[in-house]
């Protein structure tokens, strides 16, 4: 994964936009949804680092999160999002596909 | 330790819900027991791949975790002499939500097979974490229709079992394991799993140092009426 810039993030954000895809989201060991399918509208990155991502979908839906420190684009054309601490723990993730996520 | 005169090797069952159960609770002993000829065989699971420790600095992402979480898992299993690793695929933090009927006729198919001397797994209650408590609870229920000549001990943490009494047990249900000849196996399991160990500073650490800060025992409780086994043995 390699560190966020708002440049990167929202080039990587644009290939899944008016598209369905599939997302893994957590916060901590507290919640996580994995495959929630969705329909992308747009997507939005805030802060400087770390940053606030919301994603609007359906219509009327959003998920919006804090903390993301890293991203990288998978070869099997995965988005994936992640919240370092600096002891290398993962506070949050989000991720998408556009294929579902291994169960 | 008794002296056994039949040819067949003494087998150990370990039912665990993580990769590094095994090794950060009871890993001395395993590696004793393996040093001493005994056939160990680990179930882990889940491949602890919801864990929040991604290495320090981060090596890990959620995805990727399950399949390093596994490489880690063995060369653990490598370090302890633990011959065979099996994993139920469950995920992680979804053991309690498993079809219970399977998972315990899964643990029940493996007894069958394995015939083990001597089974270990988490307590239903003690466990710690939702998943080891679900499966702690589906292997003892294994093992009651099993109902094989075996002994079935729960893992406990660190020294908590030098006071049984407050968990509702008597010094007579404790098993102490003297670990003090295979701490360095030990270490080197807690290092296999180093996207877990990686952000604790004291386990990389010169080894002198590290093994000082080990416990010189671990302890087991006795959850049936054991068929061999004293004190400080499982067998």
């Amino acid at each position: 994964m390699i560190k966020i810039t708002k440049l990167g993030l929202d080039a990587a954000f644009r290939a899944f936009i008016a598209q369905e895809l599939y997302v893994h989201s957590e916060a901590t060991s507290y919640l996580f949804v994995r495959n929630f399918k969705v329909q992308l509208e747009e997507a939005f990155i805030a802060g400087e680092g770390p940053y606030r991502i919301a994603l609007k979908f359906d219509g009327q839906g959003w998920l919006r999160m804090e903390a993301l420190t890293h991203f990288e684009e998978t070869a099997e054309g995965r988005l994936l999002l992640a919240g370092y601490d600096d002891l290398g723990r993962m506070n949050v993730a989000l991720h998408l596909g556009k294929e579902p996520f291994p169960e | 330790m008794k002296i056994r005169d039949d040819k067949s090797k003494r087998k150990l069952l370990a039912v665990f819900a993580h990769p590094d159960d095994e090794s950060f609770i009871c890993g001395g002993t395993l590696a004793k027991y393996a040093a001493m000829g005994v056939e160990i065989t680990l179930v882990s699971a889940t491949r602890g791949e919801m864990g929040r420790r991604m290495g320090n600095p981060p090596y890990v992402n959620r995805e990727t975790m399950p399949a390093i979480r596994e490489q880690e898992l063995n060369k653990a299993c490598e370090a302890l002499g633990i011959e065979r690793l099996i994993f139920f695929d469950i995920r992680d933090k979804m053991v309690e939500f498993y079809d219970y009927e399977l998972l315990v006729n899964r643990i029940a198919a493996l007894m069958e097979e394995i015939r083990p001397d001597v089974v270990l797994t988490f307590h239903e209650v003690f466990g710690g974490h939702p998943d080891h408590c679900a499966i702690g609870k589906a292997t003892t229920d294994a093992f009651r229709r099993a109902s094989q000549p075996s002994s079935l001990y729960y893992i406990s943490f660190g020294d908590a079992m030098e006071a049984p009494e407050s968990f509702g047990y008597a010094k007579k249900d404790i098993v102490k394991i003297d670990i003090r000849h295979h701490l360095e196996a030990k270490l080197a399991a807690f290092r296999a799993h180093r996207c877990q160990t990686e952000m604790d500073k004291w386990v990389w650490e010169p080894d002198r140092k590290v093994l000082a800060r080990f416990g010189q025992a671990e302890y087991f409780i006795a959850a049936n009426t054991p068929v061999g086994g004293t004190k400080d043995d499982l067998f």
